[in-house]
C-alpha cells in the first residue's frame, strides 16, 4: 500500500466516521435500520456545494447540510412513528424521494463541481504547510479533529436523561413509554440526528473531493454497517464510551483493509461494494459462530 | 392479628358477594395475606377505615366500552359499559377467564388501548384522551412478562435512573445523577438480592424473578396514583412467584398505593388485596368486600362463578 492509498484510507476512515456514528444512532441505539443514509450523505453534499457556489462560507455552510439531513431523517421517523410504517420501508422511501430532491437542490444537475471553490480544509493546509507537514495530512487532520467532538458530543449526549430514553427506546419502547417517554417523538428525533451526522459527512466529503454527486450515497448503510460491526468485533465493548469510540476505529480500520484489499492484484475498486458486504456478513455471524463454537467445546468437555 | 381466624356464619350458602358496581364499603385495615412475622406498616390505617368510602375515587371508570375488530365477522365487545370506582389506598383482584376482559380494561385505564366510549379519571382528573406515556406521571406498571420491565442492555442503576425520571421531562441533566446512586442501593437492598452491589452490571443478566423484583420496584420508586398489575407473577415459577407477591405486599402496605391486580390464580385473588372483583364478558359480575373475602374459598369462589354467569370456567382459573 502507498503512502497516498494510506492517507487517502485514514481520511475517508475518518470522515465516514462520522457517518458511521449516525448510523450507530440509529442501528444500535434507536434499533432502527435506517437506508435513508443513502440519500442523506449526498443530500448534506448537495446543500453544502449549492451554498458554497453561491458563495456561502463553507464551514457556514455545513448548518443548512447538517439542517437537511435531520430534517430528512425527521421525515423517516415519522412515517414510522406517525404512520406506522414499517421503518425500513419508510427509510426507502425518503431515500428514493431524496434522489429526486437533491437533483433539483443541485439545480436539476446530478453533480456539482468545486473545483476553485473555497472549502473548509484551505486553513488546515495552510498550516500543515506552515507545521512542515504532508499537506495530504491536513485534511485527515481536520477530520480526525471533528470525529473527535462528534464523539464526544454523542457520548456526552448517550449520558443525559434525553440520550438514555433513546437507548431505552431502542431496548424496551414499551417499558420507556410506561415510564412516560413518547417515543414517537424520540424516534423523530432520533433519527434525524443521524441524517444530520451523515450529511454532515456528506458534505465534508463532497469538500474534500471537490465534486457533490447525486450517486455519491450508494453504499452509505452498508459501509456504515461495516464499521459498526468491524468496531464492535475488534474492540468488543459494552460501555457507552467504548462503543462510541469503536464505531469510529472501525471505520478507519475499514477503509484501511479495503484499501489494502484494493492494492492487491486481485481485485478492482468496482469490487468495493462486495467485499464489504462480504465483510458486514461475516462480522455479523462471528458472534454466533464463537457461540457454536463454545457450546461445541463445552459439550465435548462434558 | 393479621392471621385472626374468620368467624364462617352457620349454615353452607352464604351470600358472599355483592351487586356489581356498589361502592366498597369500607377501607379494609390489612391489605395482604401476611407472611408470617409481618406486620403492617401503619396501625393508624384502622383508625381511617371509615373515611375512606367518604373520599373522592382514585380511579374511577365510567361506561367504558371497548370492540375489537369493528365491522368484521370476529368484532368482540372486550369490555361492555364497565363501571369501577376505587377508593385510594384500595387493592384490588381482578380474575375472569380468558377473554373476560381484563386486560383490555387495564389498557383503558393505562392508556395502551383508550376505550371507544366512556371516561377514565384518576384521582378526579379525565385522563380518557391522554396517551400512554402522559399517563406514565399517575402510572406505575409491571408486566406479565419478566423481560417486559426493563431494559437488558442497560445497566441496573440506569434503568432505576429511567423509572426515577417516570412522568418528568427528560432534558440534557446527566442520566444517572451521583446522587441517586445511594436512593437506588436503599431500594434495592430490601430486595435481599444483592443487587445493591451490582448497580452498573446490565439487567439482562439478572434472572426473570430478579427482573420482575426490580419492575416492581421501579414502578413504585416515584409514588405512583395508581399500580397495575398484569399478571405479574404468572410467568414465575411458584417459589419465585411467591417472593415477588411478598415484595409486592409490603411496597403497597408501606406507601399504601391504590392497586389493581389481575391474576389467574384464584387462590391468590382470595389472599390478597381489600376487594375482589370477577369480570365476565366485559362486565363485573361479582363484587366482594373485604369482609366478604375472607370469608371466601377458591369453592365458593367457583360456585359464585358459576351461579352469576353460567359460564364455562377454564382450568386455569381453577387450578391457577
Amino acid at each position: 500500500m502507498t503512502f497516498y492509498a494510506f492517507t487517502g484510507a485514514l481520511e475517508q476512515g475518518l470522515v465516514y466516521g462520522l457517518m458511521a456514528l449516525g448510523v450507530f444512532i440509529t442501528f444500535r441505539v434507536l434499533d432502527f435500520p435506517d437506508l435513508t443514509v443513502d440519500g442523506s450523505l449526498p443530500l448534506g453534499a448537495a446543500v453544502s456545494s449549492i451554498c458554497i457556489t453561491s458563495g456561502v462560507d463553507p464551514w457556514l455552510s455545513l448548518l443548512p447540510a447538517m439542517a437537511a439531513g435531520f430534517l430528512a431523517g425527521a421525515v423517516t421517523g415519522a412515517l414510522t412513528a406517525k404512520l406506522k410504517i414499517l421503518h425500513l420501508l419508510s427509510s426507502i422511501l425518503t431515500m428514493t424521494a431524496l434522489y429526486s430532491i437533491n437533483i433539483r437542490i443541485m439545480g436539476g444537475r446530478p453533480n456539482i463541481a468545486l473545483i476553485n471553490q473555497p472549502s473548509v480544509f484551505e486553513p488546515f493546509r495552510a498550516l500543515a504547510a506552515a507545521l512542515g507537514l504532508n499537506v495530504w495530512l491536513s485534511s485527515s487532520l481536520l477530520f480526525l479533529v471533528m470525529a473527535a467532538a462528534v464523539t464526544t458530543a454523542i457520548i456526552w449526549l448517550l449520558r443525559t436523561e434525553f440520550g438514555q430514553a433513546l437507548l431505552a427506546t431502542g431496548d424496551n419502547p414499551k417499558m420507556i413509554t410506561s415510564l412516560g417517554v413518547d417515543t414517537q417523538f424520540t424516534i423523530i428525533i432520533g433519527v434525524g440526528l443521524s441524517n444530520a451526522l451523515v450529511a454532515l459527512s456528506g458534505a465534508l466529503v463532497a469538500q474534500n473531493q471537490g465534486a457533490a454527486d447525486v450517486t455519491m450515497g450508494v453504499g452509505t448503510i452498508v459501509a456504515g454497517l461495516a464499521s459498526i460491526v468491524v468496531g464492535e468485533t475488534i474492540f468488543g465493548s459494552r460501555r457507552i464510551v467504548g462503543r462510541v469510540v469503536s464505531v469510529v476505529m472501525g471505520s478507519v480500520i475499514y477503509r484501511l483493509a479495503i484499501a489494502l484489499a484494493l492494492s492487491l492484484e486481485y481485485f478492482q475498486p468496482s469490487d468495493l461494494n462486495f467485499v464489504t458486504a462480504s465483510l458486514v456478513v461475516l462480522a455479523l455471524v462471528m458472534p454466533k459462530i464463537k457461540a457454536l463454537a463454545q457450546k461445541r467445546r463445552g459439550v465435548a468437555h462434558a | 392479628m393479621l392471621e385472626a381466624p374468620v368467624k364462617l356464619p352457620e349454615g353452607e350458602d352464604v351470600d358472599l358477594g355483592r351487586p356489581a358496581g356498589a361502592e366498597p364499603a369500607g377501607r379494609p385495615a390489612v391489605a395482604c395475606a401476611p407472611p408470617a412475622g409481618r406486620k403492617p406498616a401503619n396501625g393508624e390505617d384502622v383508625v381511617s377505615e371509615d373515611a375512606a368510602a367518604d373520599e373522592a375515587p382514585m380511579l374511577e371508570a365510567r361506561q367504558l366500552v371497548k370492540r375489537f375488530n369493528l365491522g368484521t365477522v370476529n368484532e368482540v365487545l372486550a369490555v361492555d359499559g364497565l363501571d369501577l370506582k376505587v377508593a385510594p389506598g384500595e387493592y384490588v383482584c381482578i380474575i375472569g377467564s380468558n377473554g373476560a376482559g381484563k386486560s383490555t380494561l387495564m389498557g383503558c385505564i393505562s392508556g395502551t388501548s383508550p376505550p371507544d366510549s366512556g371516561r377514565t379519571f384518576i384521582e378526579g382528573q379525565d385522563v380518557t384522551v391522554w396517551p400512554e406515556h402522559r399517563r406514565a406521571s399517575l402510572i406505575g406498571r409491571v408486566f406479565q412478562d419478566p423481560l417486559s420491565g426493563t431494559c437488558a442492555s442497560m445497566t441496573i442503576e440506569e434503568n432505576m435512573a429511567l423509572a426515577f425520571r417516570r412522568g418528568r421531562r427528560r432534558g440534557f441533566r446527566r442520566g444517572v445523577g451521583r446522587a441517586e446512586r445511594d436512593i437506588f442501593r436503599a431500594a434495592l437492598a430490601r430486595l435481599d438480592l444483592g443487587l445493591e452491589d451490582r448497580l452498573t452490571d446490565p439487567v439482562g443478566l439478572l434472572s426473570g424473578g430478579q427482573r420482575q423484583s426490580l419492575t416492581l420496584l421501579m414502578a413504585t420508586l416515584v409514588r405512583p396514583k395508581l399500580l397495575l398489575l398484569d399478571e405479574h407473577t404468572a410467568a414465575l415459577d411458584p417459589k419465585t412467584a411467591g417472593l415477588v407477591m411478598d415484595l409486592t405486599c409490603g411496597l403497597v402496605e408501606e406507601e399504601r398505593l391504590t392497586t389493581l391486580m389481575i391474576t389467574h390464580n384464584m387462590q391468590q385473588a382470595i389472599s390478597f388485596g381489600h376487594r375482589l372483583i370477577m369480570l365476565h364478558q366485559g362486565r363485573i359480575i361479582l363484587d366482594f368486600d373485604q369482609q366478604a373475602k375472607r370469608r371466601l374459598t377458591v369453592r365458593d369462589l367457583l360456585r359464585q362463578f358459576q351461579g352469576s354467569a353460567m359460564g364455562q370456567i377454564s382450568d386455569r382459573l381453577v387450578l391457577g
